[in-house]
């Protein structure tokens, strides 16, 4: 659905290019995770995919339609995306928040129907959050608000869902829900899922597919078990690591500096 | 030597810097003039004053009235009348005035308009050794009291003494039985009219007119337009130099008033009919021709 | 219901403005008196409209720089129009017309530097920096305003600062006719971006991956939010609180989604100006109060009030 296909992008002014050589392709009934340190391009990444930047080099395509000639209206009804940071200036109450989702397939003239509360209705439902549709927005928890703003994505009825950073400030319960979740969601609907993180083992556990950047090149691109060695890792996160199995997927153990000590 | 022999010596010295000080005050020399302004501030004059700063159009007029025009060294921006003040310094403003550029005519009286802010420039200027007199000015009769307190302070109290009374004549005479209704519009959006504490208030009277809004208490005031409308004056009295109708006169609101609608709009000048001035026959004179002739 | 219950309201109020007044008008003459025919009736339409047009412009901004403590004069628009105001006066403009269109045309003027500095800064647009700059503009307006006034000659130039604190004295048939022609489409236009500033509330990027085209949103709520100020201004000086208070009161019945909320802005910002404009003509007659200061009088204390539920 989403592809990129040797994408360069340097942002106006800078040193050196956000992205070079970079190619991603995201199937249906896939999760894709998008790994690597900070400033790694990950999220210039995510622009570039959904046409907000236009690649200097190479292709960026959704459903085949290069990514920048998509109006944005017609892109939110098969992309939802759940962006890093938000803004809350006004309050406003779960179910409201959800309803935004949908906005992409209203217009102006048409006001919200029984399809449309069907569909939020549905969404809460499937992001586990049906509990919390009368609260007010300002009185969730992380894990709560976040698990909201994946309703928000899903009343979009996407075929495609991006997340960006999603666990970023969300303890382990509520972590392990939220990558549980996305994957139930591929698996039982078919969606094409692509998740940025900087949790190296949680990408590793649930996803199908990992692309692993450094500075803006793709340092590995395939399975987690094909693109997690130990050679890989140290060379991107510049720390020694050791790759040890569980669940029969890789998993990255940084070892200490000082090996005298307990 | 030490300080001892020369202490009843600076002692003798202070005494008799004291007995001055104090003497200056009570040695009343066969030119010293003493006067209370309408502060109820003491001015006081070793002769009269030969170097006078107006602070005020009205003074200005005023004191060229006395015949003391030659002794005025300095008027502020605003004093247009007579012609011959043109030639005399310009200090700036009357309101607030600029203390340094009045100090620098080295006046020995000045005479400023009688609000709180002249009354700090006021303190100032004692506090420098010129004397200081606030008037207030207006009403007719706050001029003539002004005639008078002016007229003794440059030594033409016989001249003041005549303008008092003939300002005093004038509002003294009974009024002519009012023949026509006015309103005195300063101002179209909001409109501000003319009340009972201004002076050209007091000219309607005195030319046979009454001020439809002679019963708000102050100078000025804004009114609705609909409460002109309702008062209907037979004639409308504007301040311009111009003598053109104002503008406002062609919007359609205001052509719910009567006077606005047949075009019975006055136009006064302001050296004239601003300010309470010697010439308040004249004022009330030329204002009672212009009613009769709007009639 | 509530809608019902607004337009109750709306009536009444309108049907109180014609009623009374500083003046007495017999009942049986109400049709017929010129006063209330030519007076009463087009200052209270005059009234509801300005009102309607203050309101919605303060929704419509509050929503684009994401701060409900946004008023549409807070982009140095009253500045401005001061400024445009006392430049016709000083240059002695002739003309009926002259005052409201020199003070429109000062409106536009600040709201146009203030786009640009947010050009310069590289931030089009920018909430942070609209608010900075509006402060700023409307500051250096008012202090080259002051200046003028004090420097100059005319005395009419000191009661320029009268007309200023807001009034609708200038109210008339002719008046009515041209604000009621020239705000359908700056209201529209806001009225078709309403989707779209729903989106907004959640940051520029979030709305943008709702569909929303953000930039050029931006751009036509700006000066659409311009224009109907500046048109307010220009016909009855800066009259503030009105967009400020009544899109946080309309919110408490109509909710946050701006389809419902600017149709019900405008109606309640109607009410309160006619409502304000009534006390201004009847609390002290034959004297009247400028308008502007009545809603800010009644404004602080519904905004004291306003900030208690906020923050419980």
């Amino acid at each position: 659905m989403l592809t990129l296909a040797d994408v360069r992008y340097r942002y106006p002014g800078a040193a050196r290019d956000a992205l070079h050589g970079v190619s991603l392709d995201a199937r249906p009934g896939e999760l894709h995770a998008i790994l690597g340190p900070n400033g790694s391009g990950k999220t210039t990444l995510l622009r570039v995919a959904l046409g907000l930047l236009r690649p200097d080099a190479g292709r960026a395509r959704i459903a085949g339609r290069p990514a920048h000639l998509w109006p944005r209206r017609e892109l939110a009804k098969i992309v939802g995306v759940v962006p890093q940071r938000e803004e809350t200036a006004f309050p406003q109450r779960v179910r409201e928040s959800v309803l935004l989702g949908r906005y992409p397939h209203l217009s102006l003239w048409r006001g919200e129907g029984a399809a449309d509360r069907a569909a939020v209705t549905s969404a809460l439902e499937r992001s586990d959050a049906a509990d919390l549709a009368d609260r007010w927005i300002a009185t969730l928890s992380g894990g709560e608000y976040q698990r909201v703003r994946l309703a928000r994505a899903l009343a979009q009825e996407p075929s495609v869902l991006v997340l960006d950073e999603p666990t970023a400030s969300l303890d382990l319960r509520h972590e392990m829900d939220l990558f549980e979740l996305v994957r139930d969601l591929v698996d039982r609907e078919n969606l094409s899922a692509i998740l940025i993180t900087h949790h190296v083992n949680l990408a590793a556990r649930f996803a199908d597919r990992v692309l692993l950047l450094a500075a803006g090149r793709p340092a590995g691109a395939g399975t987690p078990a094909e693109v997690l060695s130990r050679d890989a890792a140290e060379r991107v996160f510049e720390w020694p690591v050791e790759i040890q199995q569980f669940d029969a997927r890789p998993q990255m153990v940084p070892l200490r500096k000082r090996k005298d000590r307990p | 030597m030490g300080l001892r022999p020369h202490r009843p010596h600076l002692a003798g010295v202070l005494l008799a810097l004291a007995a001055c000080r104090g003497a200056g005050h009570r040695q009343a020399g066969p030119s010293a003039i003493v006067a209370t302004d309408d502060a109820g501030r003491r001015v006081a004059l070793a002769a009269p004053a030969r170097r006078v700063v107006s602070l005020s159009p009205a003074v200005t007029e005023l004191l060229f009235a006395l015949g003391a025009g030659d002794r005025v060294v300095g008027r502020t921006h605003w004093c247009d009348y007579p012609p011959q003040v043109s030639a005399i310094p310009d200090v700036g403003d009357g309101l607030n005035p600029n203390v340094e550029a009045v100090s620098a005519r080295k006046p020995d009286l000045v005479v400023l308009y009688r609000s709180p802010m002249d009354a700090t420039a006021a303190e100032q200027f004692d506090r420098m050794g010129v004397a200081s007199a606030l008037v207030s000015q207006d009403r007719i009769e706050d001029l003539a009291r002004a005639a008078r307190l002016l007229g003794a302070l440059t030594g033409r109290a016989a001249a003041g003494d005549s303008i008092a009374d003939a300002l005093g004549a004038l509002l003294s005479a009974p009024p002519p039985f009012p023949t026509s209704r006015v309103a005195f519009v300063v101002w179209d959006n909001p409109p501000m009219v003319i009340g009972a504490g201004s002076y050209l208030d007091q000219l309607a009277t005195l030319a046979g007119a009454r001020n439809v809004f002679h019963d708000l208490a102050a100078p000025s005031a804004t009114v609705s337009l609909e409460v002109i409308a309702q008062r209907d004056p037979d004639a409308i009295v504007v301040l311009s130099d111009s003598g053109a109708l104002p503008s406002w006169a062609h919007r359609p609101e205001w052509r719910t008033v009567r006077a606005v609608r047949e075009g019975r709009i006055i136009s006064l000048a302001g050296s004239l009919f601003a300010r309470p001035s010697p010439r308040a026959a004249l004022a009330t004179a030329e204002l009672r021709r212009r009613l009769e002739g709007a009639r | 219901m509530k809608a019902l219950a607004l337009g109750g309201l709306a009536a009444l109020v309108l049907a109180l403005a014609v009623i009374l007044g500083p003046t007495h008008v017999a009942w049986a003459d109400l049709s017929t008196s010129p006063v209330v025919r030519d007076l009463r009736v087009p200052r209270a339409l005059l009234a509801f409209l300005v009102g309607g047009a203050l309101a919605v412009s303060g929704a419509s901004l509050q929503a684009l720089v994401r701060n409900p403590l946004a008023d549409p004069f807070l982009l140095g628009l009253s500045g401005g129009a001061g400024l445009g105001a006392v430049l016709a006066i000083a240059g002695h403009l002739s003309g009926p017309w002259a005052l409201p269109l020199a003070a429109f045309a000062g409106a536009l003027a600040a709201t146009a530097l203030v786009y640009r500095l947010g050009l310069v800064a590289d931030a089009e647009l920018d909430p942070r920096v609209l608010l900075l700059a509006g402060v700023a503009v409307g500051a250096f307006a008012g202090a080259v305003m002051t200046a003028i006034v004090s420097l100059s000659d005319a005395v009419e130039l000191r009661n320029a600062f009268l007309w200023l604190w807001g009034g609708l004295s200038g109210a008339s048939w002719l008046t009515v006719l041209v604000i009621a022609v020239y705000l359908p489409l700056p209201l529209i236009v806001l009225y078709a971006s309403a989707r779209s500033l729903d989106l907004l509330a959640l940051g520029e990027e979030p709305a943008r991956h709702l569909g929303a085209e953000v930039t050029p949103v931006k751009r036509r709520v700006y000066l659409a939010a311009s224009a109907l100020t500046g048109a307010a201004v220009a016909v009855s000086g800066v009259i503030g609180f009105v967009g400020l208070i009544v899109p946080h009161l309309m919110r408490f019945g109509w909710g946050h989604r701006h389809r419902a909320l600017l149709p019900a802005s405008f109606v309640g910002g109607g009410i309160l100006l006619v409502a304000a404009d009534i006390l201004a003509r009847v609390a002290v007659a034959p004297r009247e109060l400028p308008v502007g200061i009545v809603t800010a009088l009644v404004g602080v204390p519904l905004f004291a009030l306003l900030l208690r539920r906020w923050t419980t």
